[in-house]
């Protein structure tokens, strides 16, 4: 059986906001090294993968390996009825037809009890190769969603461009073009707010703008995020939890990169 | 009202017999075949060309198949000089609803007839937008913004009476039936046109004769793009339609008139001729049973004669009940999109037992 319980519910709220939009339903696969997700959009040209290690729960208990299938739509509407601060547990059967969910208020004695009923889903899984990248740039998430969410204004797609000296996003639309450069800055006192650009060789790529301001919705999870880009291979977007992360896979679109 | 023509009154001065159907001149057969909207004019009368002076005119305009779901919308007008109105008059136009489907047959006769005194004084032209633009029009993206029937009436009628008058014809008088508001559309037509007084009025075709015969323009050339669609629908479903009247079709059938004295919207077609598919109100059995026999479970209907826009279609193909296959779109793929799997490899053939390591998916008998 599984037996998992978050200090904060709001941690499993953000991982579910942050790809609901993406993926309609996925298997959660919960096993000794914690809980799993990896599903492709419908279109399948993004991929979400997120680990939520077993340091995130305390306890955390999982006898067997479980696959929980189950709608983000419908996750997401129990969730809503945690508080951000409740602790959450997770329970499920060996074989289950349910996950049930307990919140227990951190103040008072409050506590709800929910069951979702699983789907069976069949799911691909892909293996992910090890990738040494050309570029890996750091950056602050908020910063990351505000210039995809400004270029997507302008455009479909973005080129990505990661130099020595910064990163330049920069894009064409009907109504004009627009370009945003970040340099490379260490900040001392506020190192989330850094840009760190770890390079091996200069690298351009483009991206569908739709794709990565969807990614974007992940950036409660973490104060920054990084990003991994390589010629003529996914672009890796990152967001670290204390546990576990979600990273986002994207490939490069062909044709249009100048 | 009371003065319906009956058939028997009226046929004796009418030389074409009543069992055909008449194909006005504004019926192109390949061009409603590919589903194009296009315009006919007739040529100008005798009576205007004959004289160098370029007598003022008065212009009606009239519409037929708004509300349809199959078939063009037929958009019409007629014109003829100030002094000849009367003439109309005297050859009972009226609403075209009020006429029986063989008067308005035969009064439209008589004007492509050449010898014929209606002849003489009467010009027109009419636009028929096929159903294919009409629809694709109201279901523009959002991001170009849709093309509302009302737009579409107006851009027509504004285009056609724009063309009766470039080529040649004084157009000193404009009247046009409208189901809108009024006001506001004949602001709209006298600032395009401020060389005419433009009249919009509701049931205009009833008041002014010469919107009649307009409307009797609309309605024969409506009627009868809807029977040469059906007989083009028909050879191509012949496989699919079974049904046996189909091709037994009475010829009496098609007399078998009678004049619709109520002007409302409801039940005022009576004519029979175009069994297989009815007069094209999404409210007419026969058009219902047509569109049911013609419909495909995957791809819906052919673009010719069906009005993809319309509700009832929307309903057949995904409605409550509705008989067609589902389809799940996949989000579309951008150009230059790649898919994620061309990159990584799916995990049943490379890593080693992966799905047996994350463990059984639940059943769905274990509901």
């Amino acid at each position: 059986m599984l037996e998992a319980r978050l200090e904060q519910a709001a941690v499993l709220k953000k991982v579910v906001d942050a790809i609901k939009d993406l993926v309609q339903d996925c298997n959660f696969d919960c096993n000794d090294s914690g809980i799993q997700l990896q599903a492709m959009d419908n279109s399948h040209v993004a991929l979400v993968a997120m680990h939520l290690k077993t340091d995130a729960f305390s306890p955390y208990r999982c006898d067997r390996n479980i696959a929980l299938g189950i709608n983000l739509a419908s996750l997401q509407k129990v969730l809503r009825a945690a508080q951000n601060d409740d602790l959450l547990t997770l329970k499920a059967e060996d074989a289950p037809d349910v996950l049930n969910l307990v919140f227990e208020s951190a103040e008072n004695d409050r506590i709800a009890e929910y069951d979702i009923k699983l789907m069976d889903i069949d799911q691909e899984h892909l293996g992910i190769p090890d990738t040494e990248y050309a570029a890996t740039v750091t950056m602050p998430s908020s910063e990351f969603q505000r210039i995809c969410r400004d270029l997507n204004a302008l455009s479909e797609s973005v080129s990505i461009e990661a130099a020595k000296e910064g990163i330049k996003f920069s894009c064409q639309g009907d109504i004009g073009s627009g370009a945003v450069t970040l340099r490379q800055n260490n900040n001392v006192e506020k190192p989330d707010l850094s840009t760190i650009i770890e390079l091996n060789e200069p690298v351009g790529l483009t991206f569908s703008l739709k794709y990565l301001v969807n990614f974007c919705k992940a950036s409660s999870l973490s104060n920054t995020v990084k990003l991994s880009l390589s010629a003529e291979v996914p672009l890796l977007i990152e967001y670290k939890m204390e546990s576990g992360y979600v990273r986002f896979y994207l490939a490069p679109k062909i044709g249009d990169d100048e | 009202m009371a003065e319906s023509p009956t058939k028997d009154a009226q046929s004796q001065d009418l030389d074409i017999p009543l069992s055909a159907t008449f194909i006005p001149p504004s019926i192109t057969r390949p061009l409603l075949s590919s589903s194009t909207s296009y315009t006919h004019h007739s040529p100008h009368p005798p009576i205007l060309t004959s004289s160098d002076d370029r007598p003022p005119c008065i212009l009606g305009v009239d519409e037929a198949g708004r509300g349809p779901v199959l078939g063009p919308m037929v958009y019409a007008v007629a014109y003829t000089p100030l002094n000849s109105s009367h003439f109309l008059k005297s050859h009972s136009f009226d609403d075209s609803k009020k006429l029986t489907a063989s008067f308005r047959s035969q009064l439209f006769h008589s004007t492509c007839t050449p010898s014929h005194d209606l002849h003489t004084h009467v010009g027109w032209s009419c636009t028929l937008l096929s159903a294919r633009d009409i629809s694709s029009g109201m279901l523009r993206p959002n991001t170009v913004g849709a093309y509302n029937l009302n737009a579409q009436a107006h851009d027509t009628t504004a285009r056609l009476i724009r063309e009766v008058i470039e080529s040649g014809v004084n157009v000193a008088e404009i009247y046009v039936d409208t189901v809108g508001v009024a006001t506001s559309y004949q602001a709209k037509l006298q600032k395009q046109f401020p060389g005419a007084k433009v009249t919009v009025a509701k049931k205009a075709d009833s008041l002014y004769p010469i919107v009649s015969a307009a409307s009797v323009v609309a309605k024969v050339t409506r009627d009868a793009a809807i029977e040469v669609l059906a007989e083009m629908e028909q050879e191509e479903e012949e496989k699919v339609e079974e049904d046996p009247e189909a091709n037994g079709e009475d010829q009496n059938e098609a007399e078998k008139v009678e004049p619709a004295e109520d002007g409302k919207q409801k039940g005022k077609r009576t004519w029979d001729k175009v069994v297989e598919m009815g007069s094209g109100y999404p409210g007419d059995d026969k058009t219902k049973k047509w569109l049911k026999s013609n419909m495909d479970p995957v791809f819906g209907f052919g673009n010719r004669a069906v009005r993809f826009s319309w509700r009832t279609v929307a309903d057949m193909m995904d409605g409550k009940g509705a008989n067609a296959v589902g389809v799940e779109w996949e989000e579309d793929v951008d150009d230059g999109d790649q898919r994620i799997t061309g990159f990584f490899t799916s995990g049943d053939s490379v890593g080693a037992g992966n799905g047996s390591w994350y463990g059984v998916p639940v059943k769905a008998d274990s509901f």
